[in-house]
């Protein structure tokens, strides 16, 4: 079962990664170019505009952290973890394989949690690999990076991308299309990171755990972010539990 | 086996077949709804060990939802179902480890070629024989490294009978099996399904509304409407305790010979076209015909013709239909 798991996610997987990887590398390879084409334009850009820039130019570390764990990368996994969490259910009633499925000697709770185990292996491989690409990128720009932080960061951004598997799966089982489910994870998504955009919303947003600046600096251990990204990851599994062995088809 | 022990019908008699040890489907008072529809209403019926049981009924009438509910994808609201003796809401799984399901669409994994199918089903399913499957794929000459989205229907419909068969089934249950094959890809679906399946003791529970493969392959039917059961017999049974008469008049029967025929009890319904009038009866077919017979100086001919299923399922249909407007 986990082999098909694979083989269906394959493509997705591969698209999204080469995708991540690319991004990944723009982040981290771009951070000098930015920093000379700010001290070039002069005072060609208005002032408020420069002191923000300047604040995520600020350091190299802070840049890559903005750029890939608290933007590009958890908007990309994010993207990919609703892709393959939409599917997981949803895909196999709108085909009807789902009666192939089910009809086998296998309980719903393994069907779930196998479809479940492979899409967030897939989510880890290609976060690994994104932070993997990270390291050797900045350490060929010779801006080496925190391994600790990386490791972290990464490890927080799984979680955070464990959460919209897991709200998509679970509007996987609600719903018999996937694009409903597809679209209601990356809605609530958003919800969850829009309290991060207010002044003093950032204890309120999903997102600003997910991508703890503290945990990528090294600042601090991120034992509150771990918790919180990883009840946000198992509730809706577990809700998704519920409902798929209750439901009929 | 008594004509009691052998007919279940609907008025609702129960069987009489020994509790389940002798049943591979054993079903009572079962009521499956869709919101406030009643897409299953009260079914009551036994399939007993190694009989091919054809499940009839016209489109909507239940016979998927029945199956759905024998393989746990939907539970019952009310009634119970066994299979071999399991509750199949609370032993689903035993159930499922002793039936092999081939669905009305026959959606298989597109994207799978066929090894990676059977290795798939042999990870799913708690016992699994691959030479099994292998002969089956022989037999039906499908390609065996094929990717499954690039078969034909028919291939699909072997391909999943094949399968099925790989865990080693008590219980075949296809839904609708041959919906949408070509003649010929049915006839060696079908042929199959009896020469192999059958002959290995296996039970085949299998729904359809195409009249003559059942008649085909069937040794005992259920016919549903609207989640009722109308009849459930051993197909050789019924057609023996049925007949159609055939009467050729030598002029244009007066309305009230028709009436007088129409009342008899051995007619179940009667259709006239000019001087002919056809009779479906049931009961003693000789004595009606005597009696009939008495009478030559209106009749030409007599004729009595086995009854085909075609014949029985449209009477039972009617029947069925002019009781329901009767109670309104």
């Amino acid at each position: 079962m986990v082999a098909k798991e694979l083989i269906e996610t394959r493509w997705k997987a591969i698209v999204c990664a080469l995708l991540a990887l690319v991004l990944v590398v723009v982040s981290a390879a771009t951070y000098d170019l930015f920093k000379s084409m700010l001290s070039g334009s002069g005072s060609q850009v208005p002032q408020f505009f420069q002191q923000q820039v300047q604040q995520f130019l600020g350091s190299y570390d802070l840049y890559v952290w903005g750029n890939w764990f608290a933007k590009n990368g958890a908007e990309i996994l994010a993207v990919l973890a609703a892709v393959l969490g939409a599917g997981l259910i949803a895909g196999e009633v709108s085909k009807g394989t789902i009666f192939f499925l089910l009809g086998k000697p296998i309980s719903r709770e393994r069907v779930l949690l196998t479809k479940y185990a492979v899409s967030a292996c897939v989510l880890l491989a290609v976060t690994i690999l994104s932070s993997v690409a990270l390291l050797v990128t900045a350490a060929i720009i010779r801006h080496p990076q925190p391994i600790g932080g990386v490791v972290l960061s990464t490890l927080l951004l799984w979680l955070g991308e464990l959460f919209v598997l897991g709200m998509a799966q679970l509007f996987s089982v609600l719903f018999r299309d996937v694009l409903r489910p597809l679209l209601l994870a990356l809605f609530i998504t958003i919800l969850v990171a829009v309290p991060g955009f207010f002044p003093n919303g950032g204890a309120w947003s999903l997102l600003s755990y997910w991508s703890s600046q503290a945990a990528y600096l090294g600042q601090a251990f991120p034992g509150k972010e771990f918790i919180i990204c990883l009840l946000g990851a198992v509730l809706p599994l577990l809700l998704a539990l519920l409902l798929f062995r209750k439901q009929a088809y | 086996m008594s004509d009691r022990e052998r007919s279940l019908t609907a008025t609702g008699s129960p069987s009489l077949l020994p509790a389940n040890q002798q049943a591979a489907i054993d079903i009572r008072d079962l009521v499956v709804t869709y919101g406030a529809k009643r897409a299953v209403d009260g079914l009551t019926f036994t399939v007993p060990r190694g009989a091919i049981f054809g499940f009839l009924g016209p489109n909507g009438s239940g016979k998927t939802t029945t199956i759905k509910t024998l393989l746990g994808f939907r539970p019952p609201d009310k009634g119970s179902a066994l299979v071999f003796g399991y509750d199949v809401v609370r032993q689903s799984l035993e159930v499922r480890a002793r039936i092999g399901f081939v669905s009305e669409t026959n959606s298989l994994y597109d994207f799978l070629t066929i090894p990676q199918l059977c290795a798939f089903c042999r990870s799913v399913s708690s016992q699994w024989d691959q030479q099994v499957v292998d002969r089956y794929l022989g037999l039906f000459g499908l390609p065996p490294r094929e990717k499954v989205g690039r078969l034909s229907k028919g291939m699909k419909s072997q391909l999943a009978l094949s399968l099925a068969m790989g865990s080693n089934p008590d219980l075949l249950i296809l839904d609708e099996p041959t919906a949408g094959l070509d003649p010929l890809a049915r006839h060696a679906f079908l042929n199959t399904l009896v020469s192999e399946v059958a002959a290995s003791g296996k039970t085949i529970f299998f729904s359809s509304h195409i009249l003559s493969e059942v008649e085909a392959v069937a040794t005992w039917v259920a016919i549903i409407r609207e989640g009722k059961l109308v009849l459930c017999d051993e197909l050789d049974h019924l057609k023996q305790s049925r007949s159609v008469v055939k009467l050729t008049y030598v002029d244009l029967p007066k309305a009230s010979d028709i009436e007088v025929l129409r009342r008899l009890p051995e007619v179940m319904s009667l259709a006239q076209e000019g001087r002919s009038v056809r009779l479906v009866t049931r009961g003693d077919v000789e004595s009606l015909t005597q009696a009939l017979r008495a009478h030559p100086y209106a009749l030409r001919e007599v004729e009595v013709v086995d009854l085909n299923l075609e014949d029985l399922f449209l009477e039972y249909m009617k029947e069925s239909r002019h009781g329901r407007e009767g109670t309104h």
